[in-house]
């Protein structure tokens, strides 16, 4: 019952972005392009090395693309379902509008994760899929099929992986803060925004996209689902990411349970 | 239906210099100091009632509110709601209530706010039949047909209000809170919003607590008030009563023909003002029928009406009193 309740809810706010990214159609070529262009950037070296070479400290060209399928796939989860809700927190806390998550019946870490999607972002997915057929044509034959549920596993745990490290960044929030200041937080990051904003312009989204996408261990989310499609992946390391990411989920969950009860609202 | 006793709510204030520079500093040396926002306020409310919470800027009602609708831990007291603990934030609670903030708003702002209705019939599991029965309504007495398929942002500040309350209704709250609800409308829209809160009320027998800066709303609203100051609470009871308690004087207002002196009028009470052919006179209530009598007779009089002081200022010279008792008291005492 409860499931249904959520996952008719989850159906609600998809409709609703889908209606907002509607609204911007212009979007959906600026994001394709984008996609385009980073990738094709991301694979400029590859290019040149592999030049050169024909293996990477034991990757042929074919399986170092693989890699990047799996980066550019994870950037468009990442961007397209996990930021925008990032973005609407903070937007929520400095607003004091969380008070409205707070006084719904629904659990609240559900309401804020879903609330913002930017449908759009599925074109960097689509250009990872892409890499991988292009990948395993230039390898020359077809991932096996535990190979691929593998894969489609890792996806979802390093797709939980991100997840919780988003949570735990909000939950922070509350916590470093102090609460009751953390309006005080936002403001003075804003502060900086306000500076000379060539330099600082979007310094907030910039260094949380850098920690997300580049120092959290890369290896975990984009070289074992790459891995596993060409079957090369201990089984031990599979059951590893499953049962890290899960403890990772599990712990973030509690942590943000902890700080929502020290969370007081700004004043009006 | 509500209940608190010694409801304390303190906050822990951090002192942020001003600068760059000091604020850095204080990330690392921070001093605290303690807000006491509510200390120690104590009331019953019963199912059905309409109570008007009255206090200057500051004087820790949103806060109440907060605590009331569980987005506040208490520092100290007990506090239940239709037999919920707020903070517990138990789903059975959540569904029975809403607290409206007349400066923040729910609705999303880029899509239309039959969209956010959509959303909270799904979060309230609202049925289906129900929730057409609802909005029907609601479209109705808001007159918001046309406003609740446009995006939120293209609407006017007024009726936005109006969209705002409607979301905060589909699930017919039994329990409302509203926290200036009608800040920044014209007198019109207040006029309209204070009906909508009253047939809301009647209709369904919620229970009601509005905080206002207009004391229209309060008097036009709450034949109770609670008037709350620095988190004390320092009336509850009748409007009337308080009226009569604070500024036991009548007005009486006088329409006249022709102009009269200045001292004729003063001989018959204090004159608050005069002019163009009005004049307002203030006087004991004791002697409102003789002076009553006394104008008719020696002026050029063509209408009288006799007043109550109007609330703002009632209400100003309530907080004024409380204040001086307050230096009074913290005056220190000489050697
Ligand atoms: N989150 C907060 N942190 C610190 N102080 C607060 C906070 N919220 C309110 N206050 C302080 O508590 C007091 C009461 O505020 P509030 O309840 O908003 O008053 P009102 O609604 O009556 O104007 C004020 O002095 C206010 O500055
Ligand atoms: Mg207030």
């Amino acid at each position: 019952m409860k499931v249904k309740r959520y996952l008719r809810l989850l159906g609600i706010q998809l409709k609703a972005s889908g209606l907002l990214s509607l609204q911007y159609r212009a979007d959906f070529f600026t994001e394709g392009l984008t996609s385009l262009f980073w990738t094709f950037t991301a694979l400029a070296p590859l290019f040149v090395v592999y030049s050169e070479r024909p293996n990477l400290e034991g990757w042929s060209f074919g399986e170092a693309l693989l890699v990047v399928g799996w980066f550019t796939l994870l950037q468009g989860i990442l961007e397209g379902a996990i930021n925008p809700s990032l973005t609407g927190v903070v937007e929520h806390i400095r607003k004091g509008t969380l008070d409205f998550v707070l006084l719904k019946p629904a659990d609240a870490q559900f309401l804020v994760s879903t609330q913002r999607f930017q449908p759009w972002r599925a074109f960097n997915v689509l250009t990872g899929v892409g890499l991988f057929v292009y990948a395993f044509m230039h390898l020359g034959r077809w991932p096996s099929v535990t190979g691929l549920l593998a894969s489609v596993l890792l996806l979802g745990t390093s797709t939980l992986l991100l997840y919780s490290l988003w949570i735990l960044t909000v939950s922070a929030a509350f916590f470093v803060v102090r609460v009751d200041n953390l309006t005080y937080l936002f403001t003075s990051i804003f502060d900086f925004a306000r500076w000379p904003s060539s330099v600082f312009q979007g310094v907030g989204r910039g260094v949380l996209t850098l920690v997300f996408t580049y120092v959290i261990p890369l290896a975990l989310m984009t070289t074992f689902p790459a891995q596993a499609m060409l079957g090369r992946l201990p089984p031990q390391s599979l059951v590893g990411a499953v049962v890290g990411a899960g403890l990772f989920a599990w712990g973030s969950r509690q942590v943000w349970l902890r700080s929502i009860r020290r969370y007081t609202s700004a004043s009006s | 239906m509500i209940s608190v006793r010694g409801l304390r709510k303190h906050y822990q204030v951090h002192q942020r210099p001003p600068g760059l520079k000091a604020a850095l500093r204080s990330l690392v040396h921070r001093s605290y100091t303690t807000v006491k926002a509510v200390d120690g306020i104590s009331f019953d409310i019963r199912p059905g009632e309409r109570v008007g919470f009255l206090g200057p800027n500051g004087a820790g009602k949103t806060t109440t509110l907060k605590v009331l609708s569980g987005l506040l831990h208490p520092s100290d007291g007990e506090v239940t709601v239709d037999g919920h603990v707020p903070q517990k934030r138990e789903e059975a609670f959540l569904k029975k209530i809403m607290l409206v903030m007349g400066q923040k708003q729910q609705l999303l702002w880029d899509l239309p706010p039959a969209e956010t209705f959509e959303l909270n019939r799904a979060i309230y599991d609202v049925p289906q039949a129900q929730y057409k029965k609802t909005i029907s309504d609601l479209i109705e007495l808001l007159e918001i047909g046309d406003l609740i398929v446009k995006p939120t942002r293209q609407l006017s500040l007024g009726e936005r209000m109006k969209c705002e309350l409607a979301a905060a209704l589909i699930h017919q709250p039994r329990v409302l809170f509203l926290d200036e609800p009608t800040i920044g409308l014209d007198v019109a829209m207040q006029a309209t919003m204070r009906t909508f809160i009253k047939e809301y009320n009647e209709k369904y027998g919620a229970t009601l607590i509005l905080t206002s800066h207009y004391m229209d709303d309060v008097a036009a609203l709450c034949p109770r008030v609670i008037v709350i100051d620095k988190g004390l609470l320092s009336y509850d009871g009748g409007l009337d009563a308080l009226v009569q308690r604070v500024r036991p004087e009548k007005r009486v207002v006088l329409r006249l023909s022709e102009e009269v002196d200045a001292a004729r009028l003063s001989s018959l009470g204090r004159v608050v003002t005069h002019e163009s052919g009005t004049a307002v006179l203030q006087v004991q209530q004791e002697a409102v029928n003789a002076t009553v009598t006394r104008a008719l007779s020696t002026l050029p009089v063509m209408d009288l009406t006799v007043e109550n002081a109007p609330l703002e200022e009632v209400m100003s010279e309530l907080f004024a009193e409380s204040k001086a008792r307050r230096t009074a008291a913290s005056e220190p005492v000489p050697a």
